[in-house]
């Protein structure tokens, strides 16, 4: 069949139709490594679903975050449904926000803080039963420039879909490699002090909130769900990048491994235990593990015994990034060969 | 709190740091967001527990 029709509008210079559209990871809140059924956002960074984290701090209550089944009707398959827990006056240092940090090398091609920026656009679906204007900013890795922006929820309880579009920023210091190169944050309660204009770039500050905007977390038990969250180049808004669900789950393992039980094997006589982790992740992992629930335990095969590790340690800069190595004491030296068992999580969030 | 490891079979000397509330181990990697936390606190005046002598 000939191509007969070609929307020239939808070939801009700026946009991008094709490829990782879409710089947000697992923005239809598809992928839960961390498995929890309901997390409880009391401290400054919580990381839930997976990219996503969650911040509470100042007068703030504790709220909870939860994987949903409530959907727009638009083909999406979950939702994050945030809970606010008691209403307060949200004092200037206190905050509730959500938030994804982008790494640099997935934004470089924005030239963002140069005067050959691109414009870029946020779009997402949102539900709350709080209605008003709420505030969604862009800050660099560095919190010394943040775009606030707005948008409006007009009815409650009722899925709306939104976009914000960024003009291009052309000042400030935006990382392009493995660290964070842009931040998306939803303001759900953020304190004057770390609060900018709308509509601007604002310096000189840490700024995450937008001033003069709705606060969820003044209403007690506010709901706030969202998802099909897309950050892409260009002025436009296309449609949700739906991308297969195993090419999500590995985007999300760059960040955050959860490898459950892993079979290992000991590659020298001090006990020194390694695997290749089955995704290259953005930067040399935090790593935990344990054995049937134990911290820093590891099952050896040879004789079912199981050792709780003193000092377990990671030599991975020494092979990579790819490569994680722990130590079993001396007391437990193994012979090459050995196979042992244990549950690993890497972490490399941004 | 944290508490410094050590890496015998390297150059002996630490390069990563136990986490003790979890147990985690965090490498010594600028781009590492809990390293760079444990900076902070360093940063903020205080001191890890030393490395265990003669273990691993």
């Amino acid at each position: 069949m000939a191509l007969t029709q070609v929307d020239q509008g939808l070939l801009g210079t700026n946009a991008q139709y094709t490829g990782f559209k879409n710089r947000i990871i697992n923005g239809a809140m598809v992928i839960n490594q961390r498995g929890s059924s309901s997390y409880t956002i009391n401290t400054d960074p919580v990381y839930t679903l997976d990219r996503f984290s969650l911040g509470q701090g100042g007068n703030v209550n504790s709220f909870t975050v939860q994987q949903s089944t409530t959907v727009p009707t638009t083909g999406f398959k979950n939702s994050m449904l945030v809970t606010m827990g008691t209403g307060v006056t949200v004092a200037a240092g206190a905050y509730a926000y959500l938030r994804q940090a982008i790494e640099g090398y997935n934004v470089a091609d924005f030239n963002l803080g140069s005067s050959t920026a691109s414009p870029f656009t946020v779009s997402f679906y949102v539900r709350s039963n709080v209605t008003g204007t709420f505030g969604v900013s862009l800050r660099n890795g560095g919190s010394t420039a943040t775009y606030c922006a707005t948008y409006t929820i007009n009815a409650a309880s009722t899925w709306e879909y939104k976009t914000v579009t960024i003009p291009a920023i052309t000042s400030g210091t935006w990382t392009t490699d493995n660290t964070s190169g842009l931040e998306l944050y939803f303001d759900l309660g953020v304190g004057s002090t770390y609060s900018g204009t709308a509509n601007q770039l604002n310096t000189g500050a840490n700024y995450f909130g937008v001033t003069g905007t709705t606060k969820l977390a003044a209403t007690t038990g506010a709901t706030f769900y969202i998802t099909g969250v897309q950050l892409e180049k260009g002025s436009t808004a296309t449609s949700f990048d739906y991308r297969p669900y195993g090419t999500e789950f590995q985007l999300c393992q760059r960040y955050y491994q959860n490898l459950g039980n892993v079979g290992v094997s000991a590659l020298n006589a001090t006990g020194v235990v390694g695997f290749l982790f089955p995704t290259l992740m953005r930067a040399t992992p935090t790593i935990t593990f344990s054995y049937n629930g134990t911290s820093n335990a590891i099952y050896r095969f040879s004789d079912a015994a199981v050792s709780t590790l003193s000092s377990p340690t990671i030599i991975a800069t020494s092979f990579g990034m790819q490569n994680m190595y722990a130590f079993s004491p001396a007391s437990w030296a193994s012979t090459p060969g050995y196979g042992y068992q244990a549950a690993f999580v890497l972490n490399a969030e941004l | 709190m944290y508490k410094l490891l050590k890496n015998q079979s390297q150059t002996g000397l630490a390069d990563c740091v136990q986490r003790t509330s979890d147990g985690a181990c965090i490498p010594f990697d600028p781009a590492n967001t809990d390293y760079q936390a444990y900076l902070k606190w360093m940063a903020e005046g205080n001191t890890p527990t030393p490395a265990d002598e003669g273990t691993q």
